[in-house]
């Protein structure tokens, strides 16, 4: 476990790296520079040496590349408040390494998540840290300052449509299993078609018109909004007036991101569940005198669940893809605006944090999907 | 026979498939005595599991449905009682071990979870009580070390082992009746004749009756009682093992036994193997469902289908129109003799 923990952080790292690589050589041959637009004003001429020199574009690919991965991955401050960090960091490890040897449980996984998920959090929120991640380009200003004002956001967004389509797909899809070809499972293998075909766009903005605009001339009341992440006159509302002021911002973005993966995470469980369905072990069941409820319930649930955890994680990155587009749409100040912009002004040191940023979460998050794995099936062995 | 545990009345089980509607089981009778040994043997495709899914009554519908006929089983009809009456039913009084000991057990439950779950289900008692009578169960199937095996997964045992424990589970409740379906079948050939004689040694001694379906008629030569013979969804034989094997009435139980190895013949006589293959269950023959691969059919076996009748002397019953004129026995001593017929 301990040993399969630190190899697949280590390929984890490496598939960082190759990814920066990745990115950095393709932001080169876009075959337009970061000051391609201020050479358009006359009147820019004598800084456009400066900047070269100072953002470093004289010098060659590679070099900047090194440059780059230096300073992004050097602190430039770091400081613990208390000691808190040290103690959370530490105990994590001990509690990881006695979990390891001494717990023959298959919940062993989910602890050690939980563990480390805890400690890192204790440590971050009791440690002042900033890299150089440098300066916006196109003037945004401090790249690490600005990245995370909007991680926040995302996270918020992201995790809450992740939520959605799990809490919703998942039994969606196996309700259907369990009564195949009734009219209910027909209507929803109809209305996943529609929603795993429809654009995020299309989706976003028609949710827009029907749950914002025509729902809001017709009941006269607003009820969901169709842009930002809270109302104006947010800090005054009540402890439950900012509640439902944040929900009724939430949903529609939420919703548009969720709908697509909510229809495949329900198609994909349906099969799953009537393969467990039809399987020998729940002959076995039945034939041993369970009731039906039991014998779905225990024997299928759990089995029926363990190919849709490799779907979720696969499915993560095509829902940051579906975020990305949504908070155009939304006006949602999150990660995935800031980087439409990068991207459109060439911003060199903002695309690389944004997508570092994206693929850090990503490897982690398909860590943590991999070791719950052996939470449901105890025939996974971390070695 | 004086007391009958299991008595089942013109079952038909068909299942409606986009080909048609395959009459798996097509119209069998037959009873079953307490602590009887009962073979059922036939080619697969003869409708032996889709018999044993009648009796659990785990045929799911829409698909399958046992379209008429009686199951008794002490006297109570199995196809009146509601589900639940069922449930207590299953794995308490009727239990059934099936082929594939592999794929048999919830891989993501330990042994022991899945041993525990079916003795608190039926016997009302509480986990430690449980769990020592798990314990029991797998060492009365010489399972070494039962206490650390239950915390185990399926995975982590062998194919022989997984079976032992599917019999330990069959046999926890103490069944009047177990169902084996072809139970060793999966198995390599020196652990089925260890996981047979255990199991109807446990059998035994709990006077439980079983229903051995197998196409090993060896086995059947070997541990059971009596054997039917299954073809095309019916029953064409009945006896007892001594009566069928020594003397069989139906051709195709007769091809069977020319089919069958014996190392003590092989030298003696060819093996020999029924022509043709079964007919489809969808579109039967009228008359006898054998006729098409029957070396002695005449007129009347494409006419009119044959019925179980006794057979004189003994407790034989055979469903062949010329069972009386042909004495099989002779035609099965040499090679010779069955160029000669087959001629
Ligand atoms: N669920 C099912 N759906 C359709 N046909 C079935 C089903 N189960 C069994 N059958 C058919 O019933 C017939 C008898 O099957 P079975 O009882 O399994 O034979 P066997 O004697 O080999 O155990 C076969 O023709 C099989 O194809
Ligand atoms: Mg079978």
């Amino acid at each position: 476990m301990l040993a399969y923990i630190i190899r697949r952080l280590v390929y984890g790292v490496i598939t960082l790296l190759a990814l920066s690589m990745i990115v950095f050589s393709l932001l080169q041959m876009t075959g337009g520079g970061p000051l391609d637009r201020l050479k358009l004003n006359p009147r820019m001429g004598p800084y456009i040496d400066t900047l070269t020199e100072l953002w470093g574009l004289d010098q060659p690919a590679w070099r900047q590349y090194l440059t780059w991965l230096k300073n992004y991955t050097t602190p430039e401050t770091i400081a613990l408040q208390n000691v808190l960090p040290v103690i959370a960091i530490g105990a994590a490890i001990g509690l990881t390494v006695l979990m390891a040897k001494f717990m023959k449980s298959q919940w062993q996984g989910l602890l050690v998540v939980g563990v480390w998920v805890l400690a890192l959090w204790i440590a971050i929120s009791n440690t002042t840290i900033k890299f150089n991640w440098g300066t916006s380009f196109s003037g945004a200003g401090d790249v690490w300052n600005l990245v995370f004002s909007r991680a926040g956001a995302t996270f918020r967004l992201g995790l809450t449509a992740l939520t959605l389509a799990l809490i919703i797909g998942v039994p969606l899809g196996i309700y259907q299993a369990v009564r195949q070809y009734s009219f209910f499972d027909q209507l929803g293998t109809v209305g996943a078609f529609f929603a795993f075909s429809t654009p995020i766009f299309i989706i976003g903005i028609g949710l827009q018109i029907v749950l914002a605009l025509y729902l809001e001339r017709w009941t006269g009341v607003k009820i969901f909004y169709v842009t930002g992440m809270n109302s104006p006159g947010y800090s005054d509302l009540s402890a439950i007036g900012k509640l439902v002021d944040t929900v009724q911002h939430l949903v529609l973005p939420a919703v548009s991101i969720a709908l697509i993966s909510l229809a495949g995470y329900a198609r994909f469980q349906r099969s799953s569940m009537l393969e467990v369905l039809h399987s020998d072990y729940l002959r076995t069941a039945k034939a041993k005198g369970l009731p039906r409820r039991k014998v779905i319930v225990k024997h299928a649930l759990r089995n029926a669940m363990i190919p849709v955890v490799t779907l979720v994680s696969l499915d993560l990155a095509f829902m940051i893809g579906g975020a990305i587009i949504t908070e155009s749409i939304f006006g949602w100040p999150g990660i995935g605006r800031l980087y439409i912009l990068a991207i459109t002004t060439i911003d060199y040191p903002l695309v690389m944090a944004i997508v570092m940023v994206i693929g850090m979460g990503l490897v982690l998050m398909n860590i943590i999907a991999d070791i719950l794995y052996g939470v449901l099936d105890p025939r996974v062995r971390y070695d | 026979m004086t007391e009958t545990l299991l008595k089942v009345e013109d079952l038909r089980t068909y299942f409606s498939t986009e080909e048609g509607v395959v009459r798996a089981v097509d119209g069998i009778s037959f009873e079953l005595a307490p602590g009887e040994r009962r073979g059922i043997v036939g080619e697969s495709g003869s409708g032996k599991s889709v018999t044993a899914m009648s009796i659990m009554r785990l045929i799911e519908p829409p698909a399958g449905e046992i379209v008429t006929g009686t199951i008794e089983f002490r006297g109570e009809n199995l196809l009146m009682l509601g589900d639940d009456e069922m449930q207590k039913i299953r794995g308490s009084k009727i239990a059934m071990i099936f082929q594939d000991p592999m794929t048999a057990l919830n891989p993501v439950y330990t042994i022991g979870d899945q041993l525990m779950e079916t003795i608190i289900l039926h016997q009302g008692v509480s986990a430690a009580q449980a769990r020592d009578l798990a314990i029991q169960a797998l060492e009365d199937v010489q399972i070494p070390n039962p206490e650390g095996k239950l915390s185990e997964y399926p995975h982590q045992f062998s194919g022989g082992m997984r079976q032992r424990v599917m019999i330990a589970m069959g046999l926890s409740c103490n069944p009047d009746l177990l169902i084996a379906d072809e139970p060793t079948t999966a198995l390599d050939v020196t652990t089925q004749a260890q996981i047979m004689n255990l199991m109807l040694k446990l059998a035994a001694e709990r006077d439980t009756a079983v229903l051995l379906i197998t196409h090993d008629l060896g086995v059947v030569a070997g541990f059971c009682d009596t054997v039917q013979v299954m073809y095309a969804g019916g029953i064409v034989e009945f006896g007892t093992a001594d009566e069928v094997f020594h003397n069989p009435q139906h051709p195709y139980t007769w091809g069977l036994l020319g089919s069958m190895t014996r190392l003590d013949e092989v030298h003696k006589k060819r093996l020999h193997s029924i022509a043709g293959a079964p007919p489809s269950v969808i579109d039967l023959p009228i008359g006898c469902r054998f006729k098409p691969r029957c070396e002695f059919a005449i007129d009347k076996c494409g006419k009119v289908l044959p019925m179980l009748q006794d057979v004189e002397g003994g407790s034989q019953r055979v469903a062949c129109h010329r069972a009386e004129e042909l004495d099989l026995k002779t035609f099965t001593v040499t090679d010779d003799e069955h160029e000669e017929v087959a001629s």
